[in-house]
């Protein structure tokens, strides 16, 4: 297998960087909270959005899936899915955020664990942001095997 | 692209979303049942955990409580509903029932940045309002919050300064 030639690689060159980029963050964030899921729990319920019987549930599977995603886009396999799945992540936990600062609620973000900061606008700037590279790895990843013959 | 193409992709995508979370899901469930401290699926209990934020809140004496009065460095929350406040309140007390702290939380930040404390109170031992007002006060970034347990009746029958009608 060799490097291809190819003519104009800018696009799928910074989309690879943008899958990479969402990979790393979300293996980070997905395995500090796989080790507590006690405390992300706690801070899932912290926002006041889900009713108590889901809150375990989704500190159990939320951190699998983030590393799965993670997975997925580090190996170019099933990248559409991976791509459209964190879009709609990063879409859910920026609502989630607007609704708690607009309640004036000062609590853990619990997005990397229980090492993250208190939640404010400027979290919700960086939701957004990967939402947007989430919509465009979607649309413009080729995947590893356009840079190889 | 085609009405065809255009089902074929959003059936690719789908495939994919539902090989994920089939993955995500049984990889987690896996995972938390063979963990040794395991955590039970659908088993939170919000009332236990805001039982227990609850009781790190501190509390102050009724003389703590008094000499913060004398110098001016309190302020007295009442978490009792409004018609008890009007029947008489510690003086200068704001009247805050637990589910209306986001309405004054602005107002309260400036008066923390300014070095006060904030004492809440409601009637009764057992009384669960002052420790709810003061845990929503918490829970906004408000955190030099104290709890004069039973604090209206210690207060009125220690003769210390009361007031009466709305604020």
């Amino acid at each position: 297998m060799k490097l291809r030639n190819f003519p104009r690689p800018f696009i799928p060159v910074f989309a690879l960087i943008c899958r990479l980029t969402l990979a790393i963050i979300f293996l980070y964030a997905g395995i500090e909270k796989i080790f507590n899921p006690g405390d992300f729990a706690v801070a899932i319920y912290n926002y006041r959005l889900l009713p108590d019987y889901v809150i375990n549930f989704v500190a159990i599977l939320l951190p699998w899936l983030e590393v799965i995603i993670a997975i997925n886009l580090i190996t170019g396999i099933n990248v559409r899915g991976s791509a459209l799945l964190s879009a709609v992540l990063f879409l859910t936990f920026a609502t989630a955020l607007t609704i708690n600062l607009m309640q004036g609620l000062d609590i853990s973000c619990g997005c990397f664990g229980a090492s993250s900061g208190n939640i404010n606008w400027s979290y919700i700037v960086r939701d957004l942001s990967l939402f947007c590279i989430s919509v465009f790895v979607m649309i413009y990843d080729r995947g590893w095997r356009y840079f190889f013959v | 692209m085609t009405k065809n193409n255009l089902s074929q992709k959003f059936y690719s995508y789908f495939r994919e979303v539902i090989i994920i979370l089939a993955i995500a899901l049984f990889i987690a469930i896996v995972s938390n049942s063979i963990r040794p401290d395991n955590t039970p699926l659908f088993g939170f209990s919000s009332a236990a955990l805001i039982k227990e934020q609850q009781a790190k809140i501190p509390y102050i004496t009724l003389s703590e409580a008094y000499d913060l009065y004398l110098k001016k460095k309190v302020i007295f929350i009442d978490a009792r509903d409004p018609y008890s406040f009007e029947e008489g309140h510690i003086v200068d007390a704001i009247n805050i029932y637990p589910d209306e702290v986001s309405l004054h939380t602005q107002s309260l930040k400036a008066k923390a940045n300014q070095g006060f404390i904030f004492v809440t109170y409601c009637d009764g031992p057992q009384c669960p309002l002052s420790k709810e007002t003061a845990h929503a006060l918490i829970l906004r970034g408000i955190s030099t919050v104290k709890v004069l347990v039973n604090g209206w009746s210690l207060w009125l029958n220690a003769g210390h300064p009361v007031s009466k009608g709305k604020k």
